[in-house]
């Protein structure tokens, strides 16, 4: 029995080193990549601004709603957000004025004007649980607004 | 009666010319293997890096050679382990500024996914991972760019963690090096280790759970946004609202504190071994891990020096009588240099107490000094190109 721990031990031990070299090798030549997409692991919508659910088009550029964003480890949260982005950068007009269907239903919850050289916007809710501007930002090649909600299901 | 010998007992009976190629023979592994480095060096045809690639690989594969000659071990692990440190905010501010034009984390980098992942934020990332699979950090999930990917940064994690256990926190942690430079700057502690509480070392076992779970609730990194002192020497958020300038506040007081100050007055790495979470989270894999250090009753004196000079309170007095440190333990290697008697060893679990302490060390070595040699040594090489652009062209940006 002792002569058997200790070889596992010097197994374990003489594997060691290739286990670490193996997986250093995978993570820096982009093989991690295959675990997280094996993982089906995604970046919390929070940070990311959660899927695009509807695409509008307005010819030379198109709005993306998101969808809106409770998330939470077990629950929904009471007071989320939804992010709006319009794109491409370099064809978006002086100034944005666009009303948005937040929860899908078909009816304007709100409406947003945004300038898009200052990065200034203005928010008028029509909908209760649509509560203020949270920003506008420039992200990658896209201008977003990130409008404040409540839970309307809560 | 016993048969082993302390590692450097073993260098002092060979002949200095037979050591010295037993170390060669026994480097070749290490020196395959961060020959990358130069290697990578070359693709990137730039005159600084590649002298940069060359100047690592040789200093990496020097210190590697007088760790097996002399049987020191700790000696030469700090003086890399403190390059590293030093050297990744030499390149990692540069970048930042050449990529997001400073080092101010603002909602649009963060909103855009341009935070770089770093390890610390493993232990908040778990749980959302398992139960949502969700990444609760704003940075890039998968490519192989050089500065913080989520999927080269969970792997590297994984491989060291089942490999060395706890041993990251002194062989591959970017940022250690900093709480072990200013421990050594003086030579002897003002606050000595009895006036130290030792209840202390449950605090980042404390700290762990209280951001695991508030991470969880939350859906946030709480440790980056509010604790990590490293913020100072990486990245961090800009201080654009109030609550961010009391984040800042408390970064800056944290590095102060825990990094500068308290080190230098107990000579202990007091960030590593009575703060930090992802420390904590590491002595577990320790539990699982096939490396150990012993200390061999026959031998100790117990003239308590390790507990005395251990930089992460790892050792106390059950340790003498059970014959091993703390789950805290990092491998460090400062108690092994420097026990008067060689009580202390590297071992493998499982073997006898009769095993070689020679062989467990190497076979310790391996993992955990390639570690630092290529991930460590390419942070120093890129931190040592900055420096030399600085030198050559006046700027440190490309």
């Amino acid at each position: 029995m002792e002569k058997l721990k200790a070889f596992f031990g010097y197994a374990m031990a003489v594997l060691a080193f290739p286990l670490i070299v193996v997986m250093i090798m995978a993570g820096v030549t982009g093989l991690g990549d295959v675990f997280v997409e094996a993982t089906g692991l995604q970046t919390a919508a929070k940070f990311t601004g959660g899927e695009v659910v509807r695409t509008v088009g307005h010819g030379a550029y198109e709005t993306r709603v998101h969808r809106m964003v409770f998330d939470a480890l077990f629950w929904e949260r009471s007071e989320g957000f939804i992010q709006v982005a319009w794109a491409p950068l370099d064809a978006l007009p002086a100034r944005i004025d666009e009303e948005i269907d937040a929860d899908g239903d078909g009816q304007a919850d709100f409406r947003v004007e945004v300038d898009t050289a200052n990065k200034e916007s203005t928010l008028t809710p029509y909908a209760s649980w649509v509560l203020d501007l949270e920003g506008t930002y420039r992200l990658n090649d896209t201008l977003a607004v990130r409008v404040r909600l409540r839970n309307p299901s809560r | 009666m016993t048969t082993e010998t302390q590692p450097s007992d073993q260098a002092k009976v060979q002949s200095p010319r037979m050591a010295v190629w037993k170390a060669l023979l026994l480097c070749l592994p290490i020196l395959l293997l961060s020959a990358l480095i130069p290697l990578l060096s070359l693709q990137s045809g730039d005159p600084l890096m590649i002298i940069s690639g060359l100047a690592v690989w040789i200093l990496v594969n020097v210190f590697f050679v007088l760790m097996l000659i002399t049987g020191k071990t700790h000696r030469y692990r700090s003086v890399l382990f403190i390059m590293i440190a030093i050297a990744l905010p030499l390149d990692f501010i540069p970048w930042m500024f050449e990529t997001y034009g400073s080092m101010l984390l603002t909602d649009e980098t963060i909103y855009s996914g341009g935070a770089s992942f770093c390890p610390l934020t493993m232990p908040m990332v778990i749980v959302p991972a398992l139960v949502k699979r969700v990444v609760i950090f704003p940075g890039t999930l998968v490519g192989t760019g050089t500065h913080g990917i989520f999927s080269m940064m969970a792997l590297l994690w994984l491989g060291v963690s089942l490999s060395i256990g706890r041993g990251w926190c002194s062989w591959g942690c970017f940022y250690g090096g900093w709480d072990e430079f200013f421990s050594r700057l003086r030579k002897k502690p003002l606050i000595k280790h009895k006036q130290i509480d030792r209840r202390w070392i449950y605090l980042p076992f404390g700290i762990l759970l209280a951001i695991v779970l508030i991470s969880a609730l939350t859906y946030e990194p709480v440790y980056c946004a509010w604790l990590c002192p490293f913020k100072l020497v990486t990245e961090f958020q800009a201080p654009a609202t109030t609550l961010a300038i009391i984040q800042i506040a408390i970064f800056i007081l944290l590095f102060i504190g825990l990094v500068i100050v308290l080190p230098l007055l107990t000579r202990r790495r007091i960030q590593c071994g009575l703060f930090c979470p992802f420390g904590a989270m590491q002595s577990f894999f320790n539990k699982i891990n096939i490396f150990g250090v012993r200390i061999d009753p026959e031998k100790c004196s117990r003239c308590e020096k390790c507990i005395r000079e251990c930089p992460t309170f790892s050792l106390n007095e059950a340790s003498l009588d059970s014959g091993k440190p703390l789950m805290t333990c990092t491998r460090c290697a400062h108690c092994i240099d420097n026990c008067p008697q060689g009580a202390i060893t590297y071992r493998i679990k499982g073997t006898s107490l009769k095993a070689s302490p020679t062989v467990a060390r190497v076979l310790y070595l391996y993992p955990a000094y390639f570690l630092m040699a290529f991930i460590g040594g390419a942070t120093i090489m890129n931190g040592l190109q900055r420096l030399l652009m600085l030198i050559t062209t006046g700027s440190m940006l490309h």
